[in-house]
């Protein structure tokens, strides 16, 4: 019985986990590091949600409910950072994004 | 039966996540994470999370993703404004070789938990029993992302508006 063991679910998010982190770290394109980070906090609902059904408490839902809150708030202040970003330098490269790091290169 | 749908429903999910990943285009990135967001939502489904079923596809597939398809439609991104990737793939080999020992630990530790679920009873995952659950312990919490919305509202009106001179 694979669909009824917490281990299996363990596995997916984990997974799930690991290719959002990988896509934050390794590439460059700003729109896929927001996917990314959407995806690595949906790994995290499942996480949640597969113990809340392992404990037989609500209170993993409860969690899950308010992960998904706070990617709406997240969505909504990121994409228009990328929007004001992109009028100003007419690129999606993430490397050109550090005006609040480094003086010189304003 | 429910082994099936649960390795079909997770091989989705993680192509999905595999695709939005490696693909260049940022749209086809956002349509393999619709993919991949819908078959979590099934996922939730199996665990008998049957109102955050709901919200998944509502919320998630519904208002964000949709949200970031329209802003990638609305910017015209060029080939030219896309940052060039060369080594994509050898960073992406790299970083997931970097991930293991991290995976391997997290396992490990879930791997000694007992693995079987407890019965449920007929209403668990139920709108009910959230609300219930959600008014009577977490009412603070549910309060302060209440305000945590209005202020991602007022810094997304801040920050789209046009600047003046």
């Amino acid at each position: 019985m694979i669909a009824g063991s917490l281990f299996s679910y363990i596995v997916v998010a984990m997974l799930l986990l690991s290719i959002g982190l990988l896509g934050v770290i390794s590439r460059k394109n700003i729109f896929v590091i927001y996917m990314s980070i959407e995806l690595m906090l949906n790994a995290i609902n499942l996480i949640f949600i597969a113990l809340g059904r392992h404990h037989h408490s609500m209170s993993g839902h409860i969690m899950a409910m308010m992960v998904i809150a706070i990617a709406a708030a997240e969505a909504a202040v990121f994409l228009s950072l990328i929007v004001v970003l992109y009028r100003r330098k007419k690129s999606l490269d993430s490397d050109i994004f550090r005006t609040l790091a480094q003086k010189e290169s304003l | 039966m429910l082994d099936v749908i649960f390795l079909l429903l997770s091989s989705f999910a993680i192509g999905g996540a595999l695709g939005m990943v490696l693909f260049h285009q940022p749209v086809h990135s956002a349509l393999s994470l619709i993919l991949c967001i819908i078959a979590l939502s099934g996922l939730f489904a199996l665990l008998s999370a049957s109102f955050l079923f709901m919200v998944q596809i509502i919320v998630y597939a519904g208002a964000i993703i949709t949200l970031l398809i329209f802003i990638i439609m609305f910017l015209n991104v060029k080939e030219a404004n896309l940052p060039k990737e060369p080594h994509k793939n050898i960073t992406l080999f790299l970083g997931a070789l970097g991930l293991i020992p991290l995976n391997i630990l997290i396992l490990r530790a879930f791997y000694k938990l007992p693995s079987s679920f407890l019965e449920k009873n007929d209403n668990f995952g139920d709108i009910k029993p959230l609300g219930m659950e959600l008014f009577e312990h977490w009412l603070l919490p549910f309060e302060l992302i209440s305000i945590l919305l209005l202020v991602a509202l007022i810094g997304a009106v801040v920050f789209g508006r046009k600047e003046e001179a």
